[in-house]
């Protein structure tokens, strides 16, 4: 090797080794205190115990936590973007929430780290994918305390967890009563058909193939099945999502085979944009469902908190109530 | 020691060689190296620039630090946050950025020696699109940590080098029949990854391809040390394998008069250039384009005839950390390296296409 | 990353000596590999991921009327395999064209950044534009390959002319520039990566007829130009000297077979996406069937592209039923192992 370069390897082994030193030597990953020592608690989360401001006031949420934590009051100062197919079917308040808050980037992995450390948030909420989260533990826990939750975690979890530590516990005790009303109602109104029927719910993403839906075992059809108790197909145990595999239009005769077959609508009761090239196929307008009334539309403004998961459980309550009556 | 400069005007009756370029004799007893004098300026203006750039780096960024404070907390005098960025962000990313660059020029430099040609790069042998596959294998299927997605990254392109090398050996590895075999199996391996990602969640794809891009972002000491020491065992390999690297450039059969093993040195190169890009793609990700473009911009800077390592490293290098910093401040949003690297890579090889196609005949 | 050695000449092939290919013998595998195709069209209508019969299957195309399975045939497997038709032999003949064009066996039509101009134009159709109807995009891609491929070929001009050596170099730098760009792109629009990640797959299926036909005129003059030059390509062969000696207009050949195949490669890609292999194996097989005759490597490209095609398409509809693998996907499968099986032969198949 040159001298030059030889020398040039050196001077980086001795910055490097300086770097180590100091960093040994330093202060360590101490933070700034930020609020007085008093008003803090512990919560328990997926990277275990974290010390939280009781009341914290500036809050960052990164990955999936953003719209649980805007739909349960609150307000955060810095976001990772979420699509605008999601932020429009978000209540009007909660999208001036959204708007007034700092988006850092598009998603995790690419949020300056800096610009979210000179925002000086003092709490921040994440749920990424595990890997994800590993490669930014270090960053985000050295900007301020770090609540994770992983992809895994429950709906309901996360909105507990989110609420305990962003501390809008308040919001989210109403919304839980409210819920348990709602899903007790449907249970009840629904007896019948609930017993005796087989749904489907089919759905088609804006990303789709053309020429290809999906049947959808995850996402609002979920709600359904856990809570109302409907008929739904799912995915044998450790497999993966029935809604993750792209099937061909040839398939939509295949659904015949169920009673009631439940689509994807918008707010005001027409099927939703990526979806209409299935609603617009001969085989579509063929099936026994389709012709006798037993498709119904159903809007499903989110799944992973308590208010949109409400708005879904009416809209699914108007769709069930105008099925034909079954003997 | 003794430091001679031979120019063309001194006859050889002095017992100097005139090579027709200006060289650098270097002799420490009974040890000489002639080293190139154009490649040595080259290489110090190189290093130059690169420490300049590396300063500026270390100065900017969207947390407003001065520059008494940067060198204060460099020094030791800082605590907290300021510390944690300046000693824990920003400099391990510099120096993992040239580190990293430096590498991979060299890897870049061994592979279009062995091959004979300006468009050969590791990748040629699948090792991106293995990694990528051993990545995505671990993120999507088995579902795991980071530094078991490093493993499966190095694992996966490790084992497509050795699957093109073995598919390619017969009585011997031509380059012709490497190229093509790694072009097949590259292929192969592209279209399971489109598949892999297809049957992704969204996040966890967007998180595979980031990865896919090649990022520095987020790099930590523990990164540097492990991919420095990797690298300063394999960067004086790679030195000391220059030379019948460049008996090999001569072809086989005048490299075996020479009394080079050629195919044992062949593999031995290939291993170094492997390894090295292993050695980064394990730290941060396939980084594209590098090992192509910098033995290309540094041969055309030195005018050397052949591949020379030394110049490929620096400039590797310094293209390396540019690129790093203009993903970060310049870019309207933070990028990975990996796509600054390719677009400025390719551009710069297009211009220089440009201009040597108008005057070559 | 490809690495190509492009070599300026000079007979690299198997000189047809005792081992000569009667024209009998071409006509026979000819008439064997249409047959071949036949099977394999009829074949693809019949077979998808539903089981139809194939009464009810001949039934749906004869004659008018309704029903599920009626559906199924005349809406989903007839235009498909219709598109894998016309989508096939384009993409053979283009491969074709530029292994002939840059007289290296290894060369790919995206070489020359079809595939890069393409991808680019529909991520900024779909990011910027927020298009998301094939009918939207596929307007983008067609332009994006085309301008692409102009610009390439201004960069890799000589003084003299085109060279293939600086075409290719330059399709390489133009192609990673677009590359980056549209990585760049997506990762800051995650509805475009989605949605760009099944484009990138290459997929015959659920393109309407009505995406093909505004294309097939820009195939037909593709076509009428491959036949032009087909015959100085032949005389190309040897060398850009004999050529010249032969009569051979070296620039305007060029520049013809290059826009017939960037017409038919970009046109592919536009109705279905990105889809490697076939424009590298088929000509490929091809030359080792009929020996070095350009006019016959191009029949039988136009030939045994769309067979390609149509077998992995509906390999890709059986393996997993009742989802599909993209026909993009399964061709490199089907594709590579014959490659590297090609390779590994003591007399790699030279031009």
């Amino acid at each position: 090797m040159t001298l030059l370069a030889r020398r040039g390897a050196a001077l980086a082994a001795a910055l490097m080794s300086t770097a180590l030193v100091l960093t040994a030597c330093g202060g360590g990953t101490a933070q700034e205190p930020a609020a007085p020592a008093a008003a803090t608690r512990t919560v328990q989360a997926g990277n275990g115990a974290v010390v939280v401001p009781a009341a914290p006031q500036r809050v960052a949420t990164i990955g999936n936590t953003t719209l649980p934590f805007i739909d349960l009051g609150g307000k955060p100062i810095a976001v990772t973007a979420e699509s605008d197919s999601d932020v429009a079917r978000l209540p009007a308040e909660q999208q001036a929430t959204y708007s007034s808050a700092t988006i850092l980037a598009s998603s995790a992995d690419e949020v300056d780290m800096e610009q979210l450390a000179g925002l000086k948030p003092d709490l921040i909420l994440v749920q990424v994918p595990e890997s994800e989260f590993e490669s930014l533990k270090a960053q985000l826990t050295a900007i301020a305390p770090t609540v994770y939750y992983s992809l895994d975690a429950e709906w309901k979890e996360l909105a507990d967890g989110v609420a305990d530590a962003g501390n809008v516990t308040g919001a989210l005790s109403e919304q839980k009563a409210e819920f348990e009303q709602l899903r007790t109602a449907l249970q009840q109104k629904y007896r019948t058909i609930i017993d005796g029927t087989t749904f489907v719910d089919v759905t088609r993403y804006s990303s789709s193939d053309p020429g290809t839906f999906a049947i959808a075992d995850i996402g609002c059809s979920e709600i359904a099945r856990d809570e109302v108790g409907l008929n739904l197909p799912q995915a044998a145990e450790g497999a993966d999502p029935l809604a993750w595999t792209a099937l061909p239009f040839e398939q939509i005769g295949e659904l015949s085979k169920y009673d009631v077959i439940t689509y994807p609508v918008d707010a005001v009761g027409k099927p939703t944009e990526p979806f209409v090239p299935v609603v617009e196929t001969n085989t579509w307008k063929a099936l026994p469902e389709v012709t006798s009334g037993n498709a119904v539309g159903v809007f499903c403004p989110g799944n992973n908190s308590y208010g949109s998961v409400i708005r879904y459980l009416e809209s699914l309550d108007g769709a069930l109530a105008t099925l034909p009556a079954r003997g | 020691m003794s430091t001679g400069v031979s120019e063309r005007t001194r006859s050889t009756s002095r017992g100097r060689v005139d090579f027709g370029r200006g060289v650098l004799t270097v002799r420490r007893g009974r040890v000489a190296v002639r080293l190139d004098l154009r490649s040595v300026v080259v290489c110090l203006v190189l290093a130059l620039v690169t420490a300049a750039l590396a300063v500026l780096a270390l100065m900017t960024g969207s947390y407003g630090l001065g520059p008494g404070q940067v060198v204060s907390a460099l020094a030791g005098g800082q605590t907290g946050l300021v510390h944690e960025i300046v000693v824990e962000w920003r400099l391990p990313r510099v120096v993992a950025a040239v580190m990293f660059g430096a590498a991979l020029g060299v890897s870049g430099a061994i592979f279009q020696s062995i091959l004979r040609n300006p468009l050969a790069d590791p990748g040629v042998i699948g090792f991106a699109q293995g990694s990528y596959t051993g990545a995505l294998v671990v993120l999507l299927v088995v579902g795991g940590t980071f530094w078991k997605l490093v493993g499966g990254a190095v694992l996966g392109g490790m084992a497509t080098a050795v699957a093109v090398y073995l598919l390619a050996y017969r009585r011997g590895v031509q380059g012709f029949r490497l190229i093509i075999v790694g072009i097949g199996v590259s292929a192969v391996l592209d279209s399971l990854n489109v598949w892999l990602i297809l049957k992704a969640d969204l996040e966890q794809a967007l998180a595979a391809a980031a990865w896919r891009a090649g990022s520095l972002n987020g790099v930590s000491w523990t990164q540097v040390a492990v991919g420095g020491a990797c690298a300063l065992v394999l960067l004086p390999a790679a030195g000391l394998s220059s030379r019948p690297m460049r008996q090999l450039e001569l072809g086989d059969d005048a490299a075996a008069a020479q009394g080079v093993r050629v195919s044992w040195a062949r593999l031995g190169l290939v291993l170094v250039g492997v390894a090295l890009t292993a050695t980064v793609t394990a730290a941060s990700g396939p980084i594209a384009f590098l090992s192509l473009v910098a033995p290309q911009i540094a041969r055309r800077l030195a005018r050397t005839t052949g591949i020379t390592l030394a110049p490929a490293a620096f400039v590797g290098a310094l293209l390396c950390l540019s690129a790093d910093y203009l993903a970060q401040h310049v870019a309207p949003t933070p990028l990975p390296v990996g796509i600054i690297t390719v677009v400025l890579g390719g551009g710069y090889l297009g211009w220089l296409l440009f201009t040597e196609a108008r005057r070559r005949l | 990353m490809t690495a190509l050695s492009v070599r300026r000449g000079g007979p690299g092939s198997e000189v047809p000596g005792p081992r000569r290919r009667l024209p009998g013998v071409r006509l026979l595998g000819l008439v064997v590999a249409l047959v071949a195709l036949a099977v394999l069209l009829v074949l693809s209508v019949m077979v998808g991921s539903t089981a139809i019969a194939p009464s009810v299957v001949w039934d749906a195309l004869v004659r008018s009327g309704s029903g599920i399975d009626w559906f199924a045939v005349r809406d989903y497997r007839l235009p498909r395999t219709v598109v894998g038709l016309v989508v096939g032999v384009a993409l053979g003949l283009s491969g074709a064209l530029i292994q002939a064009l840059t007289r290296n066996p290894l060369a790919d039509p995206g070489l020359l950044g079809v595939h890069a101009g393409a991808s680019f134009a529909v991520t900024v159709a779909v990011g910027l534009f927020g298009v998301r109807e094939v009918h939207g995009y596929l307007w983008f891609a067609f332009a994006g390959a085309l301008v692409v491929t102009l610009m390439v070929l201004a960069l890799g001009s000589t003084r003299q002319g085109s060279s293939p050596v600086f075409m290719v170099l330059a399709g390489l730098c133009v192609g990673a520039v677009l590359g980056g760009a549209r990585d760049a792109l997506q990762l800051t629009d995650p509805a475009a990566f989605d949605m760009l990640r099944t484009w990138s797959a290459g997929s015959t299926a659920g393109r309407p007829l009505e995406v093909v036909w505004p294309v097939l005129p820009f195939f037909a003059v593709a076509l009428v130009l491959a036949v032009a030059v087909s015959g100085s390509l032949n005389a190309m062969a040897l060398g850009d000297e004999t050529a010249v000696a032969q009569g051979v207009r070296l620039l305007r050949t060029r520049v013809l077979a290059i826009l017939a195949l960037t017409l038919l490669a970009g046109g592919a890609t536009a109705i279905a996406g990105p889809i490697a292999f076939v424009g590298l194996m088929v000509p490929h097989v091809a030359r080792w069937i009929v020996g070095p005759h350009q006019r016959w490597i191009f029949v039988y490209s136009a030939v045994l592209g769309p067979a390609l095609l149509l077998a992995s398409d509906i390999l890709g509809r059986v393996v997993i039923r009742p989802g599909e693998i993209p026909v993009g996907v399964v061709t490199a499968f089907v594709g590579a192992p014959v490659l590297i099986l090609l390779a590994r032969r003591r007399k790699a198949s030279g031009l």
